[in-house]
């Protein structure tokens, strides 16, 4: 492996710091209002670029032209995009659709209208073709009872084309590159929940896959086995040879592994964006914690021009007109008789892109 | 380079032909039935009317044998379609059923239960390689107790006997075929459909049993309600009794006709495939 144990304890402290923080899982409706602080023509040029933001002149990653799928009521609603990242980010709400599109590339789902193509196939047409170059790893528990690690991976290998002796051979290549060298001959009904994702993600990267898909990898694992998780599919995108796409609730595993991300709501592209692009265009704002008579204190700095949001009753988002500095901010709680307890420089995160996403019509 | 210090890379050598992937699923099927002792012993079993019919041909034809064992030529059975089908082809489909009833259930319910058809349908094969591959589990096992033995005790007895005895009776080669596949095909496709219905693979066992025996029973009662003959569809082994004695050439009346009794099958066939097109796919659909 590429990766040494001192490298792979490195990661490990590093994600074991962003742990630490605050979670990022969806927040409240009032943390929405976030959004309208940050709301720039940024939103804009994502529309723009949900559009198109194929890079190269190969075949895009993923095509959506119009596709649309039904179950009775339409769950995905004439979504185009071409997706071209190396490592993607699937987000949305419950019900977005996130998982049904996902099953549609996959080609479990039929759309009910337009087309799907993964690298120029069309996921339901050219089934096969397409199954040839994907990896999927699922979200639930998907194992085949009474088989070993290794068995499990060298058939799912065999099922791949390759032939019995590659496929062992590549099964041991992975199982220790997942590291679960050691636990290879055990039967995958006594692995524990860290192991069967880690045996998940061997089976999906076995024939090594042009794309893969990875639907909630880190559901469920511990924080040093989400560390490893993470690492890993750092260290698969890194390698150039495999696009990826994750479908995850967790905000922050988005942010450490996709350069892109593509946000649903309710059955449509709400944003796809490049993150590093956002993190150098997003403006910076100043976050508030304030005491005392909130309301007034937010009024008159949008008197003066502000963009304010409030995440929540005691926070403040504020982006300052050029003519405004902080000192003015201090003189206006002093009028107003409000305390600052708290300023800080931020800028947008990933959290802040979704939420606008969410927030936007 | 050892082995735990290869880093991630793509595969780049050749791959198998589509065409193939279903072998796949039946060997790696077949290998973990047959890693069951009690399976094994059960196929043993299964293959003894084989030897007592092989054994009676030999006796048959051998009268020095006989003379030793003391056992007097006018009580030998006369070796003909009738000794075939009565002694051979019948003893054999029913371990046939109990065989298919055994690992039926077992090769599809566990997928269903432990969500793995995800992962094989992402992969590139579709339904029907995945049908075709545990079907040909069934097949192969069920074949390698019914028909193949049954074929060759047929080119025994011929070899046995001076005289034309095969070209006269090669329609028996025929009916052994056809009548076991007809059999193992409509029985394991039902297996498959009821294993893909029912994620405990003991209770689909038993599902399959009683839709075998309690259609047997039910048509019974309706022939007995409504005083027709029209219930004997219900049971398979009905069906079966009356394709043997076509395909033997065997004499007797059955108020079903052959057309019926494979209409039957057909019936079970299609429904079960219908069952297994609808069940067999990469997502749960939870309605």
């Amino acid at each position: 492996m590429d990766v040494t144990t001192k490298q792979v304890e490195k990661e490990k402290i590093k994600e074991s710091h962003v742990l630490t923080d605050k979670s990022h899982q969806y927040r409240s409706d009032d943390s929405q209002q976030l959004a309208v602080a940050v709301e720039t023509d940024s939103t804009a040029r994502e529309k723009q670029t949900s559009v198109s933001r194929s890079s190269n002149k190969e075949s895009p990653v993923i095509e959506l032209d119009n596709l649309s799928v039904s179950f009775g009521k339409p769950v995905l609603n004439q979504l185009s995009a071409k997706v071209d990242g190396r490592c993607i980010g699937l987000l949305g709400p419950n019900g977005a659709g996130k998982t049904t599109l996902l099953n549609t590339l996959l080609g479990f789902t039929r759309p009910s209208g337009g087309t799907a193509r993964i690298f120029g196939y069309d996921v339901f047409k050219q089934k096969n073709k397409v199954h040839g170059v994907i990896g999927y790893m699922p979200e639930r528990d998907s194992f085949i009872s009474g088989m070993t690690g290794i068995r499990f991976v060298r058939l799912m290998a065999e099922l791949s084309g390759l032939n019995p002796r590659d496929a062992l051979e590549r099964a041991h290549e992975v199982y220790f590159y997942v590291g679960l060298g050691e636990a290879r001959y055990r039967t995958l009904d006594s692995y524990s929940l860290g192991m069967k994702q880690l045996a998940k993600l061997a089976q999906a990267i076995v024939h090594g896959p042009k794309l893969l898909f990875l639907d909630e990898p880190t559901n469920g694992l511990d924080p040093p086995a989400r560390a490893r998780m993470l690492n890993l599919i750092r260290e698969i995108r890194d390698s150039g040879k495999t696009r990826i796409i994750i479908a995850s609730h967790l905000l922050q595993d988005v942010e450490s592994c996709c350069d892109e991300v593509l946000v649903l709501k309710k059955g449509k592209i709400a944003t796809y964006c490049n993150l590093e692009e956002e993190r150098q265009n997003n403006r910076k704002f100043l976050l508030l914690q304030v005491r005392g008579d909130e309301d007034n204190f937010v009024n008159g700095l949008r008197e003066w021009g502000c963009e304010v949001a409030r995440p929540s009753r005691r926070h403040i988002k504020v982006v300052l007109p050029e003519d405004i500095s902080i000192r003015h901010l201090y003189a206006l709680a002093q009028e107003l008789s409000v305390q600052i307890r708290q300023l800080d420089h931020k800028s947008d995160s990933l959290e802040d892109v979704f939420f606008r996403a969410m927030d936007s019509e | 380079m050892a082995i735990f210090q290869k880093a991630y890379c793509n595969y780049s050598g050749e791959l198998s032909s589509i065409y193939a992937r279903p072998l796949v699923i039946f060997r790696y099927s077949l290998d973990s039935i047959l890693s069951s002792r009690l399976f094994l012993s059960f196929m043993l079993v299964c293959l003894l009317p084989s030897f007592a019919v092989m054994c009676v041909i030999y006796l048959h034809y051998n009268f020095d044998t006989l003379m030793q064992l003391e056992i007097p030529l006018n009580e030998l059975v006369v070796i003909d379609a009738e000794f075939f089908a009565t002694y051979m082809l019948r003893p054999q489909l029913f371990f046939v059923f109990a065989l298919i009833m055994f690992i039926g259930p077992k090769l599809i319910s566990p997928d269903f239960r432990n969500s793995a058809l995800s992962l094989y349908l992402s992969r590139p094969i579709t339904k029907t390689s995945y049908v075709v591959g545990k079907l040909l589990v069934l097949v192969s096992l069920s074949s390698l107790i019914s028909w193949i033995p049954s074929t060759l005790l047929i080119l025994f007895q011929a070899s046995m006997v001076d005289g034309p005895w095969l070209s006269q009776n090669s329609h028996l080669i025929f009916a052994v075929i056809s009548t076991s596949l007809i059999w193992i095909l409509s029985l394991s496709m039902m297996s498959l459909a009821i294993s893909a219905c029912v994620k405990w693979a003991p209770v689909a066992g038993l599902f399959f049993f009683g839709i075998v025996f309690v259609g047997s029973g039910f048509g019974a009662l309706v022939n007995e309600l409504f005083g027709t003959w029209h219930g004997k569809l219900f049971s398979l082994f009905e069906s079966l009794a009356v394709v043997v004695q076509a395909t033997f050439r065997l004499d007797g009346f059955s108020v079903v006709s052959f057309g019926a009794s494979l209409s039957v099958f057909a019936l079970v066939f299609t429904l079960s495939t219908l069952i297994l097109y609808r069940r067999i796919r990469g997502l749960e659909v939870v309605s």
